[in-house]
């Protein structure tokens, strides 16, 4: 049954994409342009269900998301723009539309611009363009480092930013540089509030607060290889209930740092990434005791692609994940280094059927589960019976964009 | 040896035939724009939105839809395909990060919106007429 309609959504995409094209009009005398995308996906795993969807048995197709935006290009210097974005990845999304980003730009000089608003977060290659199923290689990214039910966490912040790329002397390359700071509110239907809401029954009203950090990227003297590097800090604080009585979080540390390079070579590119994630919080359940819980996950992955023709890409990445965990109950119980492991092996092959439709089909061998206590993929609602130790899954993905 | 001359020469003409035909398109700009050449990557940078400018000053590329010459522009110069170039630049469009150049049917109307407008850069095939612009040298 499935295998029907995901013939008949790819041959739904090709024809509707013979009539994209992104829009022009005018606004007085401004020009004004209309984009979007969208993608539409489909699972099969052979055991755990991932993704918030039931993916055992026959698979799930509640994987999809969509975007549209407006830019103008007000003078060479000053553009508007704004995205609204929605989506439905199994019980996360739930099509709610919200507001992606939404920025003003004053580029002053090439080396130095400024950008307001809610303003996506750049954060290693892929974090503020990792929607865009067009242009990776990919289905999913890596979710050691770029886990797709997290996505809400990290996609932008309400603040500002100051950007700018400047030539080094000496054929030494270019630097490209954000810097940004302002507040991360995340969405109630991501990833994390669904964790606490499925693992331990704590309903979650408010989950944000301050963030600032910056990326510093190198293009090298050596031609197509780019270096760089992210950090993010943030002050987080959640509210909601639990069991009838508040429930609080609050960050006393809370940091990410990110080491990221990329090569590419005629129809060769190859990428590898570092990104470790620490957080030191306190947590008030309705009882006076704070409950201390410490989370240091490191994940990676190693990864390339081969373009074969106009039509067909093929890629690979080995991803790994680790999540070190520990804390205390009222300064009583210590948890002992629970360390969790979950590696994949990902193999993936992209169709460019034309300039605006992609489908991706892509195998996932992952070893390993990750603990209760942070998402990874796995969730305790969609698995009642407890994780089995690896999972195959199978992806399909067909992308629109205009 | 008589093999291997043939292959060389084979090869030389292959390698005379790309010269050539990499040549038949040429880079114009407004005449406000002050540089006389540019070099590949330079022009790699502004064509693919990660610059703005050229010698300090502020330039704005343009798009030809489709055709020979956009296509011999995009392998010469950028070093890809319509789709992975369009697809750069959507990447930037759909993250904040900058506005999908302006893209026009002809050569034609590329001359007549660069010659119009300051800091306007296309390229065109080298026999269209090209008044009122100036042809900028890539090094």
């Amino acid at each position: 049954m499935y295998s029907k309609r995901i013939a008949s959504g790819i041959i739904a995409a090709f024809i509707i994409s013979a009539g994209l094209h992104a829009q022009e009009f005018k606004i007085g005398k401004y020009e004004v342009q209309a984009h979007g995308f969208g993608t539409q996906g489909y699972i099969k795993t052979n055991d755990n269900n991932w993704l918030t969807m039931q993916t055992s048995g026959s698979g799930s197709g509640v994987f999809t998301d969509a975007g549209f935006n407006l830019s103008s290009q007000f003078t060479n210097k000053f553009r508007v723009a704004a995205q609204v974005y929605s989506r439905k990845l199994g019980a996360l999304g739930d099509w709610h539309p919200q507001l992606d980003w939404g920025i003003a730009d004053y580029k002053v000089k090439p080396w130095l611009g400024f950008r307001g608003g809610k303003v996506k977060t750049v954060l290693g290659l892929y974090n503020d363009v990792q929607d865009l199923d067009f242009a990776n290689t990919y289905a999913l990214l890596p979710q050691s480092v770029y886990p797709i039910d997290m996505r809400d966490a990290m996609i932008a912040h309400e603040g500002g930013d100051i950007y700018g790329r400047a030539k080094l002397p000496r054929n030494l390359g270019a630097i490209a540089y954000d810097a940004y700071g302002g507040r991360r509110s995340d969405s109630m239907s991501s990833g994390y509030p669904y964790e606490l809401k499925s693992s331990i029954a704590a309903y979650l009203t408010h989950y944000g607060g301050p963030v600032y950090g910056g990326d510093l990227r190198w293009n090298t003297p050596v031609k197509n290889l780019k270096l760089g590097m992210s950090r993010q800090n943030e002050q987080i604080t959640a509210a909601g209930t639990y069991q009838g009585a508040p429930y609080a979080e609050s960050s006393r540390h809370d940091w990410t740092n990110q080491y990221y390079g990329q090569y590419t070579a005629n129809r060769w590119h190859a990428e590898s990434e570092y990104k470790r994630y620490y957080r030191d919080q306190i947590v008030m359940s309705g009882t006076p005791a704070a409950f201390d819980v410490d989370q240091d996950i490191r994940g990676w992955y190693v990864g390339g692609g081969f373009t074969v023709n106009k039509w067909l890409e093929g890629g690979s990445y080995f991803s790994h994940y680790r999540d070190f965990f520990g804390g205390t109950l009222a300064g009583i119980i210590t948890y002992a280094d629970a360390a969790t492991k979950d590696l994949a092996k990902v193999v993936t092959a992209k169709f460019t059927l034309n300039r605006f439709t992609t489908v991706k089909v892509e195998g996932h061998f992952m070893d390993g589960a990750p603990n209760e206590f942070y998402p990874a993929g796995f969730y305790a609602a969609e698995n009642p019976q407890g994780l089995a130790p690896t999972t195959n899954a199978f992806v399909v993905r067909t992308g629109l964009s205009f | 040896m008589k093999k291997l001359l043939s292959l060389f020469l084979l090869v030389a003409s292959a390698s005379i035939f790309i010269v050539q035909a990499k040549a038949q398109v040429i880079v114009i700009a407004n005449p406000s724009v002050k540089a006389s050449d540019v070099s590949k990557n330079d022009l790699k940078d502004v064509f693919t939105g990660a610059s703005t400018s050229l010698g300090g000053a502020n330039v704005v590329p343009i798009l030809l839809k489709a055709g020979t010459a956009h296509e011999e522009f995009l392998q010469a110069y950028i070093g890809k395909n319509d789709t992975s170039y369009r697809a750069g630049w959507r990447s930037l469009v759909f993250s904040g990060q900058g506005t999908m150049p302006k893209s026009l049917d002809t050569d034609s109307a590329v001359v007549e919106f660069v010659a119009h407008n300051a800091g306007a850069i296309g390229y065109i095939g080298k026999a269209t007429p090209h008044e009122g612009v100036k042809v900028l040298g890539v090094k």
